[in-house]
């Protein structure tokens, strides 16, 4: 079949896919920014252990509430425990939080989007109106709802944060689904017999993917800052194992004695995580979008 | 336009009737039983039967659902487990604080997005439009209940005289002046994140509009461009604003939960967050309902108001 020739010429070889890449930094400087940081950050998640200068949740009465030093960097909060290797160590949380909860979402949202898309009738109309119904729910509400219902834990919170990002999923993935399938290619591919699974996998997938990856970006950054907030909440993982939004929670307590260094460290976490999936994505998005980049 | 309205609120019920299975789903998926926290310690197996009956928890759940459904139309969402406050009663006390709070922060963020918004997209990639991007960036990206606990630290240590309190609540009938004091710091944490959204839509939809034909005609007869932008430009960019409007009540209901918690604000957001480790069912749920409807309400009004303000919307594409 003639028509399975074609993938294989365009397919690009790896040196000249090395040096696509280079250019493709080169031409979006922003985006470079944004995998340095990620890589920061990723890196501070897989070392943690290594990297921190203490052990996160021992407890050293001797030391409680000291300022930021050379010996503590951010201090210690009450009980002794160095806040910075708390910090790190609540990046492990944040990270695996955001990655399982957008796996989550992406899996049920896109299979939902790309099926609502592609059969349309009945099972277009029900899955929506269910995507309906779940974004009718303000996300974060319905996330604390989610994790209260299911009882506070790490576990939950990655599955309340999955089940508020599907409907962003599934209907991103419908309407660009709507618009490529009725394109020559489909259609020609459709006329030679090719089965629905391979259309939707081979043909659809590869070219709604750009937009994915976009908002699976900005879905990661949503999800850190809704895990920290259901963690400040009391409804993310428990005492005495760090995570930044409940260290935040915990530093309330100590904010009339000014013991500012306690949240610091956390808030300004939190701060960094966030930003860089949300610099990243907008990056992606002016880099993946040609429509984007002229109006800019 | 009526079709079209009536056409919308009759789409609206089958999305609130799944809400509400969703929200009776999602509170009696808990795994804790509500029955031991109210039965007092070491109950015997008569005291939870009772307890249980008299929740109305010793029924199967379908009828729970149909049961607290009927009655919840009928404007009756259950008595709370702890406090046996009615839920309607609970929630009706409570919103006039949210709201306030709510349109506030509202207010700030709109007015500040407009003025900004439209400087950053006249002077587009300038070093004002840069920073303004960037903090745009840097709002969207920070945590908001971190930024209420640095107010707080800021206006009650740093700042000299206590200009702002750092919590607690007065009613506007009780004392105008003080509740206002009160409000200004919520209602800028609330409003920091809808800001930042807010802000880049101003901004994006004005340059759109900018590069629009008739903005062009309005330059080539001469107009000063203060009048380009504000009657010609500004009037057909806020269009594209009112959509996201609507969008960020749900941002502010979620906000509001946040920020009424760590300023002591007696809201309906506070109270839900108070019932949640007491596993007090009705009052969450009622919450959740709430928020949920006037969310759905609000972007009904959006959609209506956008239909109305842009002709050129068939209503038949708004409803696709």
């Amino acid at each position: 079949m003639s028509g399975t020739t074609l993938p294989v010429v365009l397919r690009a070889q790896p040196e000249s896919r090395a040096y696509a890449l280079r250019y493709f930094l080169r031409k979006n400087p922003r985006m470079l920014v944004g995998v340095v940081l990620l890589a920061v950050l990723l890196f501070v998640a897989a070392f943690a252990p290594l990297i921190a200068p203490y052990d996160p949740i021992k407890v050293s009465v001797s030391d409680a509430l000291e300022p930021p030093s050379l010996r503590h960097l951010l201090g210690t909060d009450d009980l002794g425990r160095d806040v910075f290797s708390r910090v790190l160590w609540g990046s492990r949380v944040s990270l695996s939080v955001g990655v399982i909860s957008v796996s989550i979402g992406f899996l049920f949202g896109v299979t939902i989007g790309l099926l609502a898309g592609y059969l349309g009738g009945t099972f277009d109309l029900l899955a929506m109106r269910v995507i309906d119904a779940l974004l009718a729910f303000p996300a974060l509400v319905l996330a604390i709802a989610i994790t209260a219902a299911l009882g506070p834990q790490i576990q939950n919170a990655m599955i309340a944060i999955g089940v508020v990002a599907i409907p962003g999923y599934a209907r991103l993935t419908r309407g660009q689904v709507l618009a490529v399938r009725s394109r020559d290619f489909i259609v020609a591919a459709r006329t030679v017999g090719v089965p629905p699974v391979r259309i939707i996998l081979r043909h659809i997938f590869p070219n709604i993917a750009n937009a994915l990856v976009v908002q699976a970006t900005l879905a990661t950054a949503f999800a850190i800052l809704a895990e920290a907030a259901l963690s400040f909440l009391g409804l993310g993982p428990q005492p005495p194992y760090p995570s930044w939004g409940q260290d935040i929670n915990y530093s309330q307590r100590y904010l009339a004695n000014m013991k500012w260094w306690m949240s610091a460290g956390p808030g300004i976490a939190i701060f960094v995580a966030v930003f860089t999936f949300n610099f990243l994505g907008d990056a992606l998005r002016d880099a993946l979008d040609p429509r984007l980049r002229r109006s800019g | 336009m009526t079709t079209y309205i009536l056409r919308r609120l009759l789409l609206m019920i089958p999305v609130a009737l799944l809400v509400t299975v969703g929200i009776f789903i999602i509170i009696r998926i808990a795994p804790g039983d509500p029955v031991l926290t109210y039965a007092g310690e070491n109950p015997d197996p008569l005291t939870i039967a009772a307890v249980r009956a008299e929740l109305g928890l010793d029924k199967p759940v379908p009828i729970q659902y149909a049961a607290w459904l009927s009655r919840a139309v009928q404007g009756d969402l259950g008595r709370s487990f702890q406090t046996k406050q009615r839920v309607v009663e609970a929630i009706t006390e409570r919103i006039p604080v949210t709201l306030e709070l709510g349109a506030a922060a509202l207010l700030i963020s709109v007015s500040v997005a407009l003025v900004v918004g439209t400087i950053s997209a006249i002077k587009r990639n300038s070093a004002v439009d840069l920073l303004t991007t960037s903090v745009t960036l840097a709002g969207v990206s920070f945590p908001n209940f971190y930024l209420g606990l640095l107010l707080i630290l800021l206006f009650a240590y740093v700042v000299p005289g206590h200009i702002l309190p750092p919590g607690g609540w007065t009613p506007f009938s009780t004392d105008p002046g003080d509740n206002l004091r009160r409000l200004i710091l919520p209602a800028i944490t609330i409003a920091t994140a809808s800001l930042a959204v807010n802000l880049r839509q101003v901004r994006s939809s004005l340059l759109d509009v900018f590069g629009q034909d008739y903005v062009r005609t309005a330059r080539a007869k001469g107009l000063r461009e203060r009048a380009v932008v504000v009657r010609h430009a500004l009037k057909n960019a806020l269009i594209p604003v009112v959509t996201i409007i609507g969008i960020q009540v749900g941002a502010i209901i979620e906000g509001a939960i946040i920020t009424e918690t760590i300023f002591f604000i007696p809201g309906i957001g506070r109270l839900a967050v108070q019932a949640i480790p007491s596993q007090d069912y009705p009052i969450v749920q009622g919450v959740v309902l709430v928020s949920a409807l006037s969310f759905m309400l609000s972007t009904l009004a959006v959609d209506i108001l956008y239909a109305f303000l842009d002709p050129r919307i068939s209503f038949a594409a708004a409803e696709s």
